[in-house]
């Protein structure tokens, strides 16, 4: 297995919905006209946007803007081996135990963003030391200089050999799941100037009419939309009524057109500083051998399975909730 | 369809077939355009060809990429992959017969949708149909499908739970399966089947290029790099690919696949395509965004003498097909360079065929070969007999031809230089000539004259005649009667040097000019004969001359009418025959002839009619200026004559000026003029060691005619001519340069002999000259320590070559002498400036004959092949 170490630096920041106005022209700039190396995502969710970029100086500076002070590097794993016996579970599931849970019983706070192509896991960059001395055992470290790979060289940082706890991790927030369903898919870049102003509209606008009455549909129905274009790869989540809104054949549907359901994970704002979440979520998935989708906003996180599987992963973190 | 770029396509069996894809497929019939109407549906593509459109496909929308099925039957079917990564067989132009009846229409679904990128048919087992797709989380982007598989909707349902959608198409006609998946998790942009083993699959993707197996498909080797685009496989060699990122080109070597054998230079803009040739090895067409030229690279390995390192050389140069921009092209399967140009804007096609670069190669010798293509050109000069000798050959050849008959060797019988010239010259004759003259006089001077005279005779007429002095004059009587001859003639030493010079008189004491004349009439100079007779006034002779020259085998009847002509001559000065001979005089075709009776009719002392007749040989009129012009005309003549004779490069004035400054000067307008430096060479080293030989330009003639000879590869040509120069110009002459020392005492051996040549030995004694038996010192001279051993007969150097078998054998004594000389040089110390081994000239010449690595065991050197010219076969015989 390789872990990628991509050279963007990152930074994760949100924009209040009174703000994003002013921050429109600047937001489409880096979700449409962004050149391939680029790393845009935004979900906005309810109140917030989240927004990762590369190049933030496209944004103003506001009140209703927040930022978060660290610097992420996102790490990618991919199968270099090329084995190819089993294609199932994918997502999370996959790297669960082999990155998330040694990372966070090092204590090193991850920020996932799961993408219709692959996982990308985020990490501060001061951290980085210390994930490559946790995953250099079983990973192949390749670093992304200038857009050639090259094996990166071990910092030799030790952190004193702190010995990993491995207590069990109950899940500490409080989750919740709605009851539409979501369309993980994606679309073809050509294609984006002919749906720009739909997803302007779903991703600014659309949101603001349902806003005043929808106050109480929190646990039944979460209004999640996520965009992300990163290294040209576009990568949508939608809920399903959204997607009737797209012409035929724009959107990548899957041969099985699978659904999704979704877990909210926390009740208040999640911060950046705590670690663990991810794990306590992905390993009971594993466990399960579950896929599942991770998307982490600035405020909360959000796990997105299989529809058929929901009750069973409902038990399965239940059972591992302290809460439950 | 979504902004992709068009691509065009040559069908694998019709040579005449290609299909265009961009929003739709276009099938085009090349033909040529000779057609008077142009049909509905006809392009015209050069100026020769035109394509037909045959057939419109556009039942597949969102085109990403074509792939044209390889084998014969079914013929024009097509995949295409789609936007959505569905793989679609389609065909065009067919009424859909039964062959691809159930081919056609049929797609290949993955189970996750995203952007097809290639496709490729296997082209040995062409059931087999890859395709690369954009990155999905989970699942794989190589896909290779078996078009022949059938759908099996049960196994696929439970396996897949599939959940088509009402408006997919027949579901018969739709595949979920892969034969096989590669490459998880990650994105692939373009593929090739190897031509090394059908079972193996390139794939250029997301950040590596891999090289899958189908045989054990867990196995993939990879390499890390940004190019992976278009990925292609080099027909002419099965391990060479290429593949870009952005605007760079690497060719890699699967061989060694670890980095790119070499990269391309970079160009601005991002390429589009690169395609290899599939009509020439190692050419390689790419091309970029935006651009109104093919850039092509041609790859050629050239082996190089030194070392087993070979860089490929890459000549780039650019071709414009058409004016404006190109989207697109495509090299023919099978004509020569040709290939096909799609225009970015307008989908304007231009048939269009690359021309080679034209290599062109002179040989040593004058012939010139080019290549163009596949065609090989030689062009050599057409020999005496082509073309109907019309062409005067160039002056190389003769120059060669001339060096190789010895010209300019014979020292003796210096006039027979002419002959050896080919003898067809007549300035070259005159030369030769002359020199011989100068020889004749300078060699009876030494017997005859004193002090400085000898150098005089070198130094030509000119020179001579102004020097002279105690001219006596004389009316002599017509021979053979009482009549006194109204022309004077002036006698001095100086005058008759000069008649000798040219030829006139044989000796010095001897004023007889009979021996003249017979040899001319030996050569049936009749006319010639006849006027020198005159001009000694001899008319009778003259007369004897022409009828005998009438009566001669092939002679000309109309000299008997001369002699009778000449026969009438009077004195009187206002006779008929005077007056009619005086104008009918310039009718005569026979420059003698007419200079006779010139001679005749003209007043004493006013003889232009015979001086300035140009078609009279230079020494004829110098002969005749130097007996009847007095001492103020002679010197003006002469004077005149040579300055006309330098100002034309005729070498028939080297007579006058001798081999002086004047001479160089003569000599130079003459190698201006033909470039003839052979002549130059060896006619000024005739001349006096002095001055002229250190003038530059003779210097420059010979160093050039040498290195003629070199170039020509007459290095044996070259020796004799070092010889025969260090002869007669003992100053050029180089030292001795290369010395062998010793190794323990550093002295030279040959150099301590030659310093104390009474200390005992000779220099013959160490082999390097004399007698081969003899020769028995094997230790320094100096301190007496042994030679190094040859590292073939383990004998110290300096103990001679025990005869080879061919010498050995020889009883007969023809050529002795050179047999000799060739055994002294197998005796020569020889070795390898690399290495430090090296032997008996003799031995190692054999030894090397027959191998490449040196002598020397665990020695690799490879002695023989670092000297580049060690190889070369001289082309004269020695």
């Amino acid at each position: 297995m390789e872990l990628h170490i991509l050279e963007h630096s990152l930074k994760v920041a949100s924009i209040e919905k009174e703000g994003i106005q002013i921050c429109t022209h600047g937001l489409i700039k880096l979700a449409f006209l962004a050149s391939k190396t680029r790393y845009v995502h935004s979900s906005p969710s309810r109140r917030q946007t989240c927004t990762l970029a590369l190049d933030f100086k496209e944004l103003p500076e506001s009140e209703h803007i927040s930022v978060a002070e660290a610097t992420w590097l996102a790490l990618n794993v991919v199968s270099g081996g090329g084995n190819a016996s089993n294609s199932q579970p994918i997502g999370v599931t996959k790297i669960a135990k082999s990155v998330i849970a040694p990372l966070a019983d090092h204590n090193i706070s991850v920020f996932m963003l799961s993408t219709y192509q692959t996982d990308f896991i985020l990490v501060r960059e001061r951290d980085l030391p210390m994930v490559m001395h946790t995953l250099s055992s079983e990973f192949t470290l390749l670093r992304v200089v200038n857009g050639e790979t090259v094996a990166a060289h071990h910092l030799g940082v030790t952190n004193g050999f702190v010995k990993p706890k491995l207590a069990p991790r109950p899940i500490i927030h409080p989750l919740s799941s709605p009851s539409n369903m979501f369309c993980v898919t994606s679309l073809d870049p050509d294609t984006l100037p002919s749906v720009a102003t739909l997803l302007m509209d779903v991703m600014f606008y659309s949101g603001g009419s349902k806003e005043s009455g929808a106050g109480g549909e929190d646990t039944s129905h979460i209004r999640f939309f996520s965009f992300s274009l990163i290294e040209g790869y576009i990568s949508l989540v939608m809920d399903e009524q959204t997607t009737q809104r797209f012409p035929n054949n724009v959107l990548f549907t899957s041969a099985s057109g699978e659904l999704w359901k979704m877990v909210r994970i926390g009740g208040q704002p999640l911060g950046f500083d705590e670690c663990g979440i991810v794990a306590q979520i992905s390993e009971p998935l594993a466990t399960a051998d579950i896929p599942a989708y991770y998307i982490s906003t600035f405020k909360f996180d959000h796990a997105l399975v299989p529809e058929e599987n929901i009750q069973s992963v409902i038990g399965a973190l239940r059972s591992e909730s302290n809460l439950a | 369809m979504s902004g992709s770029k068009s691509d065009i396509l040559w069908s694998p069996h019709h040579p005449d077939r290609y299909v265009i894809c961009d929003s739709e497929l276009g099938l085009y019939r090349i033909g040529p355009a000779g057609c008077a109407e142009l049909k509905a549906g006809t392009v015209p593509l050069s100026g020769e060809t035109a394509a037909t459109l045959l057939a419109i496909n556009s039942d597949t929308p969102y085109m990403k990429c074509v792939a044209w099925y390889p084998k014969q039957e079914p013929e024009c079917l097509l995949a295409v992959g789609q936007a959505n990564g569905r793989v679609v067989l389609t065909s065009l132009g067919q009424s859909h017969n039964s062959a691809c009846k159930e081919l056609v229409g049929k797609e290949f679904v993955p189970k996750h949708a995203r952007q097809c990128n290639t496709l490729a048919w296997n082209p040995v087992d062409s059931n087999l149909l890859a395709a690369g797709l954009d990155k999905h989380r989970a699942d794989f982007s190589v896909l290779i499908w078996d078009i022949s598989s059938k759908f099996s909707p049960e196994a696929s349902v439970s396996a897949e739970k599939i959940r088509l959608s009402s408006s997919d198409l027949d579901p018969s006609l739709v595949v979920t399966k892969p034969l096989y998946d590669l490459g998880q998790n990650d994105a692939c942009l373009s593929l090739c089947w190897l031509l090394r083993d059908p079972k193996l699959l390139l794939a250029g993707m997301h950040r590596n290029l891999a090289v899958f197996d189908l045989r054990n498909t867990s196995q993939k080797t990879f390499v890390n790099t940004k190019a992976i685009q278009g990925v292609t496989v080099d027909p002419h060699f099965p391990d060479r690919v290429a593949s870009f990122f952005e605007g760079q080109v690497a060719i890699w070597d699967l061989r060694k696949f670890e980095k790119p054998v070499l990269t391309l230079t970079e160009q601005p803009k991002p390429l589009t395509k690169v395609a290899w040739c599939p009509t020439r090895t190692g050419l390689l067409a790419t091309l970029t965004r935006d651009s109104n030229i093919i850039r092509l690279y041609d790859m050629q390995h050239t082996p190089t003498p030194i070392g087993d390192e070979t860089e490929p050389t890459i000549i780039e140069r650019s071709v414009q097909p058409c004016d404006g921009l190109i989207g697109t092209f495509a090299w023919h399967p099978s004509r020569q360079n040709r290939m096909v140009v799609v225009s970015a804007t307008n989908r304007a096609m231009t048939d269009f065929t690359v021309f080679e670069r034209i290599s062109l190669a002179w040989s040593a010798t004058t012939s010139l070969m080019w290549a163009c293509g596949r065609h090989l050109y030689e062009c050599a000069e057409d020999g005496p007999e082509g073309a109907q000798g019309l062409l005067e050959q160039d002056i190389a050849t003769k120059m060669r031809q001339r060096a190789q008959s010895r010209y300019g060797h014979d020292t003796v019988q210096v006039w027979r230089n002419h002959l050896l010239a080919g003898g067809n010259d007549s300035q070259l004759k005159s030369l030769w000539f002359d020199l011989f003259y100068m020889k004749q006089c300078a060699e009876d001077a030494e017997l005859k004259l004193q002090g400085n005279k000898q150098a005089i005779v070198y130094s030509g007429i000119k020179n001579i005649v102004k020097t002279s002095s105690g001219t006596t004059e004389s009316r002599k009587c017509w021979s053979g009667s009482e009549r006194q001859t109204e022309a004077t003639r002036f006698h001095s030493e100086e005058r008759g040097l000069a008649l000798r010079l040219c030829g006139w008189m044989g000796r010095a004491s001897d004023v007889d000019v009979e021996p003249f004349l017979r040899s001319l009439e030996q050569e049936r100079e009749w006319e010639r004969a006849a006027a020198v007779a005159l001009f000694n006034l001899d008319i009778r002779r003259a007369i004897q001359i022409l009828n005998r020259g009438a009566m001669a085998e092939k002679g000309d009847l109309n000299l008997n009418v001369v002699a009778m002509a000449l026969s009438g001559y009077t004195d009187e000065k206002a006779s008929l025959w005077r007056e009619m001979c005086s104008s009918l005089r310039l009718q005569l075709n026979n420059p003698y002839l007419c200079v006779m009776f010139a001679f005749l009719t003209s007043e004493p002392g006013a003889y232009d009619g015979v001086l300035y007749e140009s078609s009279v040989a230079v020494r004829d009129r110098v002969a005749f200026a130097s007996m009847f012009l007095n001492d103020a005309q002679l010197p003006r003549y002469v004077d005149k004559l040579t300055n006309e004779m330098k100002e034309a490069g005729n070498l028939e004035g080297i007579l006058l000026t001798g081999l002086t400054k004047d001479g160089v000067d003569l000599m130079e307008s003459y190698v201006d003029r033909t470039g003839d430096v052979q002549t130059a060479s060896f006619c000024m080293l005739k001349g006096s060691p002095g001055e002229v030989l250190k003038d530059p330009r003779v210097q420059c003639w010979i160093e050039n005619y040498r290195n003629l000879l070199d170039a020509w590869r007459f290095w044996h040509k070259r020796a004799e001519f070092d010889i025969h120069r260090g002869k007669l110009d003992p100053t050029s002459k180089p030292l001795a340069q290369v010395f062998v020392s010793c190794n323990f005492c550093g002295k030279s051996i040959s150099y301590s002999c030659a310093a104390m040549p009474h200390q005992g030995r000779g220099f013959s004694q160490y082999g390097v000259s004399g007698s081969p038996t003899k020769s028995k010192v094997t230790s320094c001279p100096g301190c007496r320590k042994p030679l190094p051993r040859c590292a073939l007969c383990l004998m110290n150097m300096g103990t001679p070559v025990s005869s080879c078998a061919g010498t050995g054998k020889s009883d007969d004594k023809v050529d002795l002498t050179r047999e000799n000389k060739l055994a002294q040089f197998n005796n020569w110390f020889t070795w390898c400036h690399n290495c430090r081994h090296g032997g008996h000239a003799g031995h190692m010449l054999s030894w090397f004959r027959d191998h490449t690595e040196c002598p020397v065991s665990a020695c690799t050197c490879r002695c023989m092949q670092l000297d580049t010219t060690g190889n070369l076969e001289p082309l004269d015989s020695s």
